[in-house]
Order: C-alpha cells, then sequence, then structure tokens
C-alpha cells in the first residue's frame, strides 16, 4: 500500500471515530491530518474534508435515526439554515483569505477543546 | 426562526469546512438547551444537506483531493459505524475530554506553526504529492 493512501485510510478511519461519537468535529481532526501528514494544500485540505465527513455523517445519522437519538422533525429548522449556508460557502469559498480562515480554526478548536475537555 | 439561522451561520463555515458543526452543537446544547446525544443527532443530520450543497462548489473549483476519497471514506465508514453505534447507547463523557485534550494539541500547534504557505492558493504542495 502506498505511503499516503495508507494516511488516508488512518485518518478517514480517525474521522469516523469521532464523527460517530461526537456527531460532529471529525473536519477538526481532518483538516490537520490532510494538510500536515498528507501534504494537501490549505484549500484543498478543507474542501477534500467536507467531501469525506459527508458519507460518514450520512451512515451515522441514519444509526441515530435507527437507535431513537434524534428525530428527523426536530432537525428540519437546522437543515434548512444548513443548506442555505452550505451553497454561500462553497461559492465564498474559493475567495476566502486562508491565513485568517486558519487562524480562526484554530482558535475554534481551542475554544472547543477547552470546553470539551474541562466542561463536558 | 433561532434554529434556522443558527443553521444558516453555521452552515456557511460548514461548506468551508471548518467546524460549522461543531459551533452548532455548542449552540444547540449551550444556548437552546438541548440534551446531547439530540443535539448530536441533529448536527449528522445538518451535514447531509449542507455539505451536498457545498460540494459542487468544491468540485468545480477543483478543490477536492480525489486520492484521498476512496481509502478514507471506506475505512471512515466502518469505524463512524461502530463509533455511532456504541455512542447512542454510551455515556461519552470520558471520551469528549479525551478529544478536548487532542483539539487544544491541534489548536496550540496550529497557532504555533509557522506560516510558511499561507496562501497556498492552487491547493497543491510540490513536495509532497498524494499517492
Amino acid at each position: 500500500m502506498k505511503k499516503n493512501t495508507l494516511r488516508a485510510v488512518v485518518s478517514g478511519s480517525a474521522a469516523g471515530l469521532i464523527n460517530g461519537f461526537f456527531g460532529g468535529g471529525g473536519g477538526m481532526l481532518l483538516v490537520p491530518l490532510l494538510s500536515r501528514w498528507l501534504g494537501l494544500g490549505d484549500r484543498k485540505a478543507f474542501a477534500t474534508s467536507v467531501a469525506v465527513i459527508l458519507p460518514l455523517c450520512i451512515l451515522s445519522s441514519v444509526i441515530y435515526l435507527f437507535r431513537g437519538t434524534v428525530e428527523f422533525s426536530a432537525a428540519l429548522p437546522y437543515l434548512l439554515g444548513g443548506g442555505m449556508g452550505g451553497i454561500l460557502g462553497g461559492k465564498l469559498f474559493k475567495n476566502v483569505n486562508m491565513l485568517w480562515l486558519r487562524r480562526g480554526f484554530a482558535l475554534l478548536i481551542l475554544y472547543a477543546g477547552v470546553r470539551a475537555a474541562f466542561f463536558s | 426562526m433561532a434554529a434556522f439561522l443558527a443553521g444558516l451561520f453555521t452552515g456557511i463555515l460548514s461548506g468551508f469546512g471548518v467546524g460549522g458543526g461543531t459551533l452548532l452543537l455548542i449552540y444547540m446544547t449551550v444556548f437552546a438547551g438541548l440534551e446531547q446525544p439530540l443535539a448530536q443527532g441533529i448536527n449528522l443530520l445538518y451535514f447531509l444537506p449542507t455539505a451536498s450543497l457545498a460540494l459542487p462548489a468544491h468540485v468545480k473549483n477543483g478543490f477536492i483531493e480525489k486520492s484521498v476519497l476512496l481509502p478514507a471514506i471506506l475505512f471512515g465508514l466502518v469505524s463512524a459505524a461502530l463509533a455511532a453505534w456504541i455512542a447512542t447507547g454510551l455515556d461519552v463523557a470520558l471520551l469528549h475530554r479525551l478529544f478536548g485534550g487532542f483539539l487544544l494539541y491541534v489548536g496550540v500547534s496550529e497557532l504555533l506553526r509557522k506560516p510558511s504557505s499561507p496562501q497556498n492558493d492552487s491547493g497543491d504542495r510540490s513536495d509532497t504529492p498524494p499517492k
């Protein structure tokens, strides 16, 4: 197996674990792995992370629905807003300043980390 | 309406690939008062239209590294299924703390990292081509 294929396997597996356990946050793990470990450029790391996480979310959400943890009706307003936001995000992405995006990303990770580590 | 707006705002970030879901989870559990498992389930569902509608633009702009997709998704699906099954029947507070520790590490190292190629707009880094 080629080195980067192996790294993609490990990265994807790790993202899947986080995605399934916490219902999100897989991208926080995957973006740094894709950019630093697999050597993807910044924009590719972020965009490719979305493409990898989507199928994982499909499977995880089916399991959450099946196990009765969530009902579709409760999620509907978030889905509508999220869908519109997704369209905007996709269109705006090529014009986003990656340096500031990375810095915002780091701060968000730190905030989420403090919350998860000390207040969960 | 608040839920819609929260979804809209975090959806833009999710479309970028930067922790919109994490922000939404925080909104739902802290501000909307939802239980953690329910919030997680909503967050997963929320990502489906959000990512689906953001992806066409990413593909069109050539920002998707295709060689990564198959191995990462294939193995990711297996571990996601396993983790989701366990998480829906378990208190994952301890795991969450561990993940928090990991995030702290990534966040600090991300901030300390030298911006060697901060404007890497082409999306390619020539030294280590994938595959």
